[in-house]
């Protein structure tokens, strides 16, 4: 199976290969069969990368301990469900599946686009197959998801890490993926314009699209982790600004902002230097953020491995991206002029404007910030780090000035606002929001951030509605239909303009959750069977601690009573569960009762099992659930922009929002997660044993990571999966020991091993000298020469034959009218 | 056209200079350093008063607690210099005997007085986090 795995892995390089020099070279020598054979070697990719992962998940289903991988993050008693999300576990799998995924949406790109984008399909297609390229390059030389053990299958495996073992852990790594993947996308088809010099705004469609399909599941991703934080680590929020959350969310800032500024250039043709530099950068960010929380150079206390030669890899590929497309941009430049350029800022397209620089701001802000330590540490020799609350104090008014600049933007005129249409348009909008903050003051609130928060939700959402309320009466008074069949009308008919309001209108609901963080209430309580405690209007009583068992792990859970005043409303059970194997690392089960208004979260952090005593942070989060709600409205709003039209029309003439409320219930669907602390019978007292790490001096440790344990596992010491209970650890440890103390030094304890040993197989890397360099340089070198190779068959036959280029010419011929006249209709009806 | 280049570069350059003072302004109160137990045990008195993450180990048997409350003491050491640290709250699970933590809060005379939700462990064995981007291990505490 594993070596079925390796040939694929191989085959889907070698096919890579073909399909970038194929369609550079049928590009050039205006080939269609070498373009066409191009696009038939990466429909090839996909099936190997599809038929691989199908290896992967069968490995990992029949429990197939051979493979490193699977007897890493599964193991046999694992439900179904896991081991096959097992796949995405690891890093070694996670670039598997971002292959396969990117040569999914590649495939599905190239075929919706090869007729109407055929001047570009080749490039396009060239330059998704170089990402693969990459993706499958490291596989191959550094991170082989299919590589076995020497001496035969391990028993059983170490499973996957329970945290990891949720609902939302199964499906928020791949919808981040698509996010990243997808984005991708937008960039083979910038690269390809700027390649082919077909500059004209016609690729943007394309590019406008695949923009919108990754920013959804990059919000969606990211949103899921907030879910995954809140539901599952128990600390009662959702965001942390951990270096791995601000790694998805730098091109999210980049997307938002090329998905506004986009519009300006189709009206107005201005800023198409700044557009194609924003869909390169947001490529360029997720793979930055990859490379930033794998490579181990932003230190987090999330213990990511530091891999030096894996950052190395990825500050190559950084590096070629860069000068690469940037080179190009600037040969471009003269095809880039502005036709046009800013009348007045008083303008949509100046809000545009303000509007990106400060998305980018934000993005360059959560980099620096998140950079910051490793900086600091550059620059001055001294690790400084900055805090959430830094965090918090920048993001938070960035974040309220995109709030009023979503409200704005939309009701400011192309071109120039005059002051009349201001007032028009301002009034209510304004007077509302006052309202709204007028009366939240006099009600009491005094939180000056979630009070200007909820009265400018109150003025983006007046803006919103006035835009609906203006357009369907306008489109009444034009077919004479009654108001609610002229608004679906009117959404139908220019849904890129209404489901961006509605995308707008999630927006200000998440806001709203987000305000509500500052109302949040807290305590952290040891309590005795039959004590209570009160956070807001929730009074809590402990009633019992119960232990119990299944196979799979032991819980301990709190057993708690609710009450709303003195109204009983329910019990809530709070559990930590104790995974076998992993007895160290219990998992927090947090209890929530959920509400319109807000949550009670109740987390057990703490307990003694001999008095049946217990310790519980209880939360009590305000409107949390809005920022879930909004994320769904934002959803069906992006769908409805994204529908195509005859879909939309069909939707629209049977059953009006049919669509629109199974996609909202799809949704809704993915929103409720079963969470409840399970009870079982009551099992035995916990009886546990902790293996306890000694402090082990720098040289002994560097050394547990150079020398392979000999238990089977394939793995360096320090990295042993049958730690603590391990035969071949204790060993290589005694020996180690004695050598240390013999007073060697790093390389004689080295070579002793290697005399020791008899091979150089108990070093977890060749003693770097002489053939043993050779030895290390050598994938590289294959690499290299690949590369090298690839772009010499693509010059050469880009070269020969001038006499077909005749007869090709033809095929190649610019779009026909008919393309032309629907595509320029189109362009015309976008808003 | 030139006049408005030269207005356009003005702008950004003001825009560009006040934010990055505001920026360091904010930094100077948001930092906070990193140090091992032992950089800073050396010379204790030069870091009273400083914001401080310490990074060290849990010495065996050092954790205690007093009955019925989140009252915790214990002791962080590295390269064998030892911080006796004091802390209210709720602890992760990871915090036990031997186990890497990192500790935010402020030393004093009377020793380390970890803040609120400053106390972070590290898992004694590996923890890979689910895939590339993924918010994989997002903290055991948290500000929010």
């Amino acid at each position: 199976m594993a070596t079925l795995g390796n040939l694929l892995l191989l085959a889907s390089f070698v096919a890579c290969a073909y399909a970038i020099a194929a369609s550079v070279a049928g590009a050039r020598r205006r080939s269609r069969r070498l373009v066409e054979s191009g696009i038939g070697a990466f429909y090839f990719i996909t099936a190997l990368m599809t038929v691989a992962t199908g290896v992967i998940v069968h490995a990992f289903v029949t429990n197939n301990f051979a493979i490193k991988y699977v007897q890493r993050y599964s193991d046999s008693a694992q439900p179904l469900v896991y081991k096959m999300t097992s796949y995405w576990g690891g890093l070694d799998g996670s670039i598997m599946f971002w292959v396969w995924l990117l040569s999914m949406f590649g495939a599905l790109a190239i075929y919706m686009n090869r007729e109407r984008q055929r001047e570009l399909i080749p490039y396009v297609v060239a330059t998704i197959s170089a990402t693969c390229m990459f993706f499958l390059f490291l596989m191959i030389v550094h991170n082989n998801p299919f590589s076995t053990f020497l001496a035969g299958p391990a028993a059983e495996g170490a499973g996957l890490n329970p945290l990891l073992q949720n609902f939302y852990m199964a499906i928020h790594p791949p919808a981040l993926y698509i996010g990243f993947v997808a984005m991708t996308i937008p960039f083979a088809f910038g690269l390809a314009a700027l390649i082919t010099g077909h500059l004209d705004d016609s690729w943007l469609r394309a590019v406008r699209r695949w923009t919108m399909v990754g920013w959804i599941f990059l919000s969606f991703g990211l949103v899921l982790g907030m879910l995954w934080a809140y539901e599952e680590l128990g600390w009662g929020g959702y965001w942390g600004w951990d270096p791995v959350e601000n790694a998805g969310l730098l091109p999210w800032f980049t997307a938002t902002a090329f998905l506004h500024s986009v519009m300006v250039q189709e009206r107005r043709g201005m800023l198409r230097v700044w557009n194609v530099t924003l869909v390169i950068l947001t490529f360029f960010l997720t793979i930055f953020g990859t490379f930033m929380t794998r490579s181990g150079i932003v230190q987090s206390v999330h213990a990511f491995g530091e891999d030096r030669e894996l950052a190395f890899l990825f500050t190559i590929f950084m590096v070629l991206i860069l000068t690469f497309s940037f080179g190009l941009v600037i040969y471009r430049l003269p095809l880039l002029r502005a036709r046009n350029e800013l009348d007045s800022w008083v303008s949509r397209e100046a809000a545009f404007l303000a509007n990106n620089w400060i998305l980018l701001f934000s993005a360059f802000f959560v980099l620096f910030a998140t950079m910051f330590p490793t900086i600091s540490e550059s620059l001055r020799g001294e690790r400084l780090t900055v805090g959430p609350p830094f965090f918090n104090k920048w993001m938070m008014p960035i974040g309220l000035i995109l709030l009023v600049l979503t409200g704005i933007a939309p009701l400011l005129a192309w071109r120039k606002t005059t002051l009349s249409n201001l007032v028009h348009q301002f009034m209510w909008p304004v007077g509302i929001g006052l309202a709204t903050g007028i009366t939240l003051y006099a009600l009491g609130m005094r939180v000056w951030s979630a009070g200007t928060a909820f009265a400018l939700c109150a003025f983006v959402a007046t803006t919103i509605a006035q835009e609906f309320i203006r357009g369907a009466h306008v489109r009444r008074g034009a077919t004479g239909s009654d108001i609610v069949t002229s608004m679906i009308g009117l959404v139908s008919r220019s849904r890129r303009r209404y489901g961006g309001y509605i995308v707008h209108l999630g927006i200000v609901l998440m806001f709203l959750g987000f305000a509500g963080e500052a109302f949040k209430k807290e305590a952290q309580v040891v309590m005795q069977p039959g004590e209570q405690i009160t956070v807001g209007h929730f009074t809590v009583r402990h009633d019992a601690l119960r232990v119990t068992q299944d196979a799979q792990k032991q819980m301990i859970t709190g057993h708690l009573s609710v009450f709303d005043g003195d109204k009983a409303i329910g019990e809530m059970r709070p559990a930590k569960w104790f995974f076998n194997r992993r007895e160290n690392e219990p998992t927090t089960e947090v209890a929530i009762r959920r509400g319109v208004g807000e949550d009670l979260y109740i987390v057990l952090a703490g307990y003694e099992a001999a008095e049946q005593s217990a310790t519980y942070t209880i939360t009590v989060n305000p409107l949390v659930n809005w920022i879930w709600f909004g994320f769904a409205i934002m959803t069906l709003g992006t769908i409805l922009t994204l529908l195509p039209e005859t879909a939309f029309a069909l939707a629209a003439a049977k059953v009006p929002a049919g669509a629109a409320t199974t996609s909202m219930l799809v949704i809704v669907l993915f929103m409720p997660a079963p969470i409840q602390a399970h009870s079982a019978a009551t099992g035995g007292e916990a009886g546990q044993t902790f293996a306890t790490p000694v402090e082990r001096s720098p040289l002994w440790k560097k050394l547990e990571g150079e020398i392979m344990c000999t238990c089977g596992c394939n793995s360096p010491m320090n990295d042993c999966p049958m730690e603590p209970n391990c035969h071949g650890l204790e060993t290589q440890r005694a020996k180690l020991a004695k050598f240390l103390e013999a007073g060697m030094n790093e390389d004689e304890v080295l070579r002793a091993f290697v005399a020791d040993y008899g091979h150089q197989a108990v070093l977890a890397r060749p003693i770097d000298e002489g053939f043993n360099r050779l030895a290390w340089l050598f994938p590289y070198l294959l690499g290299i020469g690949t590369a090298i190779g690839v772009g010499i068959v693509a010059t050469r036959w880009s070269r020969r034959g001038p006499g077909q280029a005749d007869t090709a010419n033809d095929v190649m011929a610019p779009e026909d009218s008919a393309l032309q006249t629907r595509l320029d209709d189109e362009l015309r009806d976008l808003d | 056209m030139r006049a408005q280049s030269v207005k356009i570069a003005a702008t950004s350059a003001a825009i560009v200079l006040a934010l990055s003072g505001l920026m360091y302004t904010t930094l100077s109160e948001g930092t906070e350093y990193y140090k091992h137990v032992d950089e800073v045990m050396v010379d204790p008195e030069a870091w009273y008063g400083k914001k401080l993450q310490l990074h060290g180990f849990v010495v065996d048997g050092s954790i205690q607690r007093r009955p019925n409350s989140l009252d915790y003491r214990f002791e962080v050491q590295s390269n064998g210099k030892v911080v006796r640290a004091t802390y209210n709250g709720v602890v992760p699970d990871t915090l036990k005997d031997g186990s890497e933590v990192v500790i935010k809060g402020e030393l004093s005379e009377a020793g380390f007085s970890v803040s609120p939700n400053g106390v972070m462990a590290k898992c004694p064995s590996k923890y890979e986090p689910a895939g590339v981007g993924a918010l994989g291990a997002a903290g055991a505490t948290g500000n929010y």
